[in-house]
């Protein structure tokens, strides 16, 4: 599904990635793990199209550059970035917003639009599986919701969407257990045979809930090791500064 | 590039123009021509008399020049200030009888007048060039009282009402466009609503400009009496064409005891092209007087046609506890300018007003909104808040706020914010990540900025508006 | 009035012995003053100040000649006390003092009598008017990485020989890379009724440090207009602070242009005025380049039938990313006849900025009277705590605290 080779990435001429290379399979759920400002979330940046980056390489999504593809390409060939900062966009209702997009990715893929009652129908039945307070998606995009709410829109929007890659950039930093374990719930209840995840994150906790098929090491800009989700127990005894 | 620029031309859907026999007086200001309007208008002598007045005074007044956009010399005397389509002026009896390339063009602007067709619950007046073709819903707006009718036809049919308010909110010598109006006005819409009747549905006009080198010079006059209540709502459009055209209307509005007015303007007049080629130049007056006790007049526009718009909604806060307030957007694109904002003057104790204007400029266009909020010694315990925020699209544009604040009462409080941003990085990527184009996330954030003005339109106005936001900010993202 | 101009402008030729050159220019200056004239409202920049209409209701006969030949006693006693400070004393507009003994003497230059190079490139009659009459201009230079041990005080005093007559004071100060100053400007009127024309160039080149306390709080009857120019280069800093109390009338503008990358600029101001009291602050802060800020703060407590009047203007070039400009005024009425007008303004022309401003005028909250009566203070207690707390947030943003205190103690200001 996803191959990215050879990937290299600068910022105002800093290094930020190299020699990165990944292989993800269509139904497998890949971690990767890594210290503050090992590259983690430029990664998810560049897959999903963010620009100000000099990248050079190559990534194959179901076998298409994705570097020919603008952002919202991306999506509506079905990548989805969980953001490890939801953005808050004033003035913007949260339905009319995701009504908004998954009409845009449901045209794109040549699927019907669904009418306002088809849609509240889908938005109502998944805010519930995600035990998300359905008064809040009548507010404004992400304004004045909590950190653990904005985390959890995240995945409820992914829900809805439906996508064939997911990316969840730290989705699990500041949030307490208990919204921990919906969050993973979510997750787990779209894992599919075709459905692919890409979990970035500091820590192994979210691991003991989603449990990965593998697990990078990223640091210093490239992957230094890989393997099954026992690595992120040694990773997390050891620590990253002795695990070089 | 150059499919890309017949694109953009589509995107002004009202750029057509009608092939319609017109009858035109002599181009030219001058004492025959305005005898040529007052005669063809059928008006009483006192009319004309009036219109004199304002001819003989505009002699001697200058056209201002303290705004922010310029514009060539007008030459007056260059203009047509009356054209009227041939078959209206054997006046109709009924919609039936309007020429049928009239209603072709009512058509495409998505306003049906044939009373089969109608809006639902929106009583219709369309203003052709000079001339009202068609009211609807006369008879229903009757049977409670309400005159809903050209102005022409106010002046002959209920002379003691306009002879009463007309240049009452807007003195005949007001400035130099507001005077200019006052001899040379052709047609316009009168709305009358008499005491205690809240006007069971909403009304509109729709002006449009069609002839070529017509100046367009509407006036309107609304009266709101004791108790009663009005929504009404205007839209403009105009064809494409290479010359700028005038449009200078004034519009008074008089709200009694206890009465209240909701105005709301969607004005879309030809912005001219990518270039700053042609387009409407928008200099209008617009006014109303918070005559009564508890009177209330709320002015809503929202703003993204003409080549340079020039206006300032006003309300004049006479009455003890009255409420003015001001509800503004302003898209400007490409070459456009505008300079607009409101004025709240309080008068009366315990007045109140509230200022809410949101400015968006983008390609190599400039603007300013310029307010004026003063508070005479005399409006004891009066309130004014303002906010007006501007967004700016690419460093090619302006944004400039010019509020006059003015404080004479040490009961009263005025309080003004206004911020300056704009569409970040970070926020377009979040939608496309959702599968927006950059253009739909633009028109999507910019009506998140403009939704507390939005909110205020009646719900048809808002549906249209919504679309126009996207519509004006088109090529403009980058 | 123009006759009395023309007199004593023959007159000041006459008495002074100005180069060729010099003359040439102040005539053309003189010229270009008559055709335009003392400005009035119906000029943007003075639509809530009318100076001329100002000008002929306060003074009666103002001439435009002052016979500098004759020294003047200073009066030492108003010499602020308690603070070391450097010294340069004018007396009814001539220069009586300099005084650096704090200082190295080779690390500040003073030249006391510049001559116009050119006519300024302006449209303001008031600084024609300066540059016609002006007899000595000054100009003071701070060397290369030098900073000023104590503050410099100029004092401006006038003492009841002093009638109805115009003085123009003209200074440059031009501080050198990586230098730094606090200017203290002090003023102190027993004269009446005059108009007094001030105009100050700063020149702040990179990496140095500006700090201007200008203070008018003696009560007079003299009319006074002071302008402003700074001029920034990178990483410099400008801290105003102005004091507006004492004069009938006086109007401070100041226009400072951020030239340099990562320059700065504040500017903080009270009016506290009385009686018919008319003051006015005018800012221009253009933001040139990117990376620049600017931040203005002003308030005023009206009283009696005094008026105040802020014109702020924030103007952001298309080059000029990723400025922060922010203004915000706010005044208290206290009574009826009072009057406070705002015309806060920003001009933009670039995307990546943040710019606000905020302005609130109005009466004193009368739930915080009660609220403080309701802890056995009366009302005129009250009333003083609150105006005290109000203006407490300027003063708190001088940034010497020598000097804060020396203005709280002016102002009488409690912590």
């Amino acid at each position: 599904m996803l191959k990215i080779k050879n990937l290299k990435a600068d910022i105002e001429s800093k290094s930020i990635l190299n020699n990165f290379n990944l292989e993800i399979k269509p139904g497998e759920v890949h971690a990767i793990m890594g210290p503050n400002g090992s590259g983690k979330s430029t990664l998810s940046n560049i897959l999903s199209g963010k620009k100000g980056y000099d990248v050079s390489g190559e990534i194959l999504f179901e076998n298409k550059n994705l570097f020919e593809l603008e952002t919202e390409e991306r999506a509506h060939k079905g990548i989805f970035l969980a953001f490890q900062y939801p953005l808050e966009i004033p003035g913007v209702n949260t339905n009319i917003f995701l009504k908004t997009s998954l009409n845009a990715i449901r045209k794109a893929r040549g699927e019907k639009e669904l009418d306002a009652i088809e849609f509240l129908k889908l938005v109502k039945l998944k805010a519930k599986e995600l035990k998300f307070d359905e008064e809040k998606l009548n507010r404004q995009l992400n304004v004045g919701f909590s950190g653990g709410e904005k985390k959890k829109n995240e995945i409820l929007q992914m829900s809805i969407l439906n996508p064939k890659l997911s990316i969840l950039d730290e989705t699990d930093s500041g949030l307490d257990i208990d919204a921990l374990k919906i969050v993973a719930d979510g997750v787990n209840s779209l894992r599919k045979k075709d459905n692919s995840f890409l979990i970035i994150t500091h820590y192994q906790r979210l691991l003991d809930y989603i449990k990965p098929d593998y697990v990078h090491v990223l640091m210093n800009g490239h992957i230094i090791k890989s393997g099954g989700p026992e690595l992120a127990l040694e990773l997390e005894n050891k620590g990253y500064e002795n695990f070089n | 590039m150059r499919e890309k620029q017949i694109d953009k031309l589509k995107d002004y859907k009202y750029g057509f123009t009608t092939d319609i026999e017109n009858i035109r007086a002599p181009k030219g200001l001058n004492k025959e021509v305005i005898e040529f309007i007052s005669k063809a208008k059928k008006e009483p002598k006192w009319m004309l008399d009036w219109r004199m007045k304002a001819f003989e005074r505009l002699k001697n007044l200058k056209e201002p020049n303290w705004q922010k956009p310029k514009y060539p010399k007008i030459d007056y005397q260059d203009i047509y200030y009356y054209s009227a389509p041939k078959s209206a002026s054997e006046t109709p009896k009924s919609i039936d009888e309007l020429d049928p390339k009239l209603l072709e063009t009512y058509k495409k602007l998505g306003i049906p007048l044939q009373e089969q067709q109608r809006l639902n619950g929106i009583a219709v007046d369309a203003v052709f060039d000079s001339v009202s073709v068609a009211t609807t819903f006369k008879d229903k707006l009757n049977e409670v009282g309400v005159i809903f009718c050209s102005i022409s036809e106010a002046i002959q049919k209920h002379p003691e009402i306009v002879k009463k308010y007309l240049g009452s909110v807007i003195p005949l010598t007001d400035h130099y466009f507001a005077t200019l109006n006052s001899a040379v006005f052709t047609d316009g819409s009168f709305v009358y609503i008499p005491p205690g009747v809240k006007c069971p549905m909403e009304l509109s006009t729709y002006f449009r400009i069609n002839a070529s080198q017509t100046g367009q010079f509407e006036r309107t006059l609304i009266i709101a009496d004791k108790g009663s209540y009005v929504s009404y709502l205007e839209g403009c459009t105009a064809p494409m064409r290479d010359e700028n055209q005038l449009h200078a209307a004034n519009v008074e509005l008089v709200a009694l005891d206890n009465a209240e007015i909701k105005y709301s303007t969607v004005q879309n007049w030809y912005p001219g092209d990518e270039n700053g080629k042609g387009g409407i130049y928008n200099f209008v007056t617009k006014r109303g007087l918070c005559k009564g006790t508890n009177s209330k007049i709320s002015w809503t526009q929202v703003e993204t046609g003409s080549a340079i718009t020039w206006k300032y909604p006003s309300c004049v806060l006479q009455g003890d506890n009255s409420i003015g307030e001001f509800y503004s957007i302003a898209i400007t694109n490409n070459y456009q300018k505008a300079d607009t904002g409101t004025k709240m003057i309080h008068l009366g104790k315990n007045t109140k007003s509230k200022i809410i204007s949101k400015g968006i400029s983008a390609g190599f266009s400039d603007m300013t909104y310029r307010g004026l909020v003063d508070i005479s010694s005399k409006a004891k315990n009066s309130r004014n808040y303002t906010q007006c925020d501007s967004l700016l699209m690419g460093n090619k544009c302006g944004a400039h706020t010019v509020p006059y604040i003015k404080n004479k009462n040490p009961e009263s409080n005025i309080a003004h914010e206004a911020t300056t941003s704009k569409i970040s990085e970070e926020q377009l990527h979040y939608c496309q990540q959702r599968g927006l184009n950059p253009e739909e996330a633009v028109g999507l954030i910019v009506n998140g900025f403009c939704k507390e003005v939005l909110q205020q339109l009646p719900m048809e106005f808002a549906v249209e508006a919504q679309k126009l936001v996207g519509i004006s900010l088109e090529g403009s993202v980058g | 009035m123009e006759e009395q101009l023309k007199i004593d402008f023959e007159k000041l030729l006459e008495n002074s012995n100005f180069s060729k050159k010099n003359a040439e220019i102040k005539r053309k200056n003189f010229d270009n003053f008559i055709e335009k004239g003392f400005p009035n409202r119906r000029e943007e920049n003075w639509k809530f100040s009318d100076l001329n209409q100002i000008i002929s209701k306060n003074i009666k006969n103002l001439s435009f000649y002052n016979d500098l030949s004759k020294p003047n006693k200073i009066d030492q006693s108003i010499y602020i006390d308690g603070l070391e400070h450097n010294k340069i004393v004018f007396v009814n507009g001539r220069i009586e003092k300099i005084e650096f003994d704090y200082e190295e003497k080779n690390k500040i230059e003073i030249l006391d009598d510049l001559v116009l190079e050119k006519s300024n490139n302006t449209t303001n009659s008031l600084l024609f008017l300066n540059n016609a009459f002006v007899s000595k201009y000054f100009k003071l230079i701070i060397k290369k990485n030098y900073s000023l041990q104590k503050p410099l005080v100029i004092y401006n005093i006038t003492n009841k020989d002093l009638v109805s007559k115009n003085i123009n004071l003209k200074v440059d100060i031009f501080l050198e890379e990586n230098s730094s100053l606090k200017l203290i400007e002090f003023s102190n009127d027993k004269s009446t009724t005059n108009f007094i024309n001030i105009n100050y160039n700063f020149n702040v080149q990179k990496n140095s440090i500006l700090k201007n306390y200008k203070i008018d709080n003696n009560s007079n009857s003299n009319i006074k207009y002071c302008f402003n120019n700074i001029s920034q280069d990178a990483n410099s800093v400008s801290e105003i602070f102005l004091l507006s109390s004492g004069s009938e009338f006086i109007k401070n503008e100041i226009n400072c242009n951020l030239n340099g990358k990562y320059s700065s600029a504040f500017v903080n101001g009270v009016f506290i005025l009385n009686e018919t009291k008319h003051h006015e602050i005018k800012t221009n802060i253009n933001h040139i380049v990117e990376n620049t800020k600017s931040y203005q703060l002003i308030k005023g407590v009206l009283e009696d039938t005094s008026k105040a009047v802020y014109q702020g203007k924030i103007f952001v070039d298309s080059k000029a990313q990723k400025t922060d400009g922010y203004q915000l005024s706010k005044a208290i009425l206290l009574n009826d006849n009072t009057e406070f007008n705002a015309k806060p303004e920003l001009e933009i022309y670039a995307d990546d900025v943040k710019c606000s401003h905020g302005s609130a005028s109005g009466s004193l909250n009368e739930d915080s009277i009660f609220y403080l009566m309701s802890r056995g203070l009366n009302y005129k207690e009250a009333k003083k705590l609150l105006i005290n707390g109000f203006l407490l947030d300027v003063v708190e943003k001088i940034t010497d605290s020598e000097i804060k205190n020396l203005i709280k103690n002016i102002m009488s200001l409690k912590q």
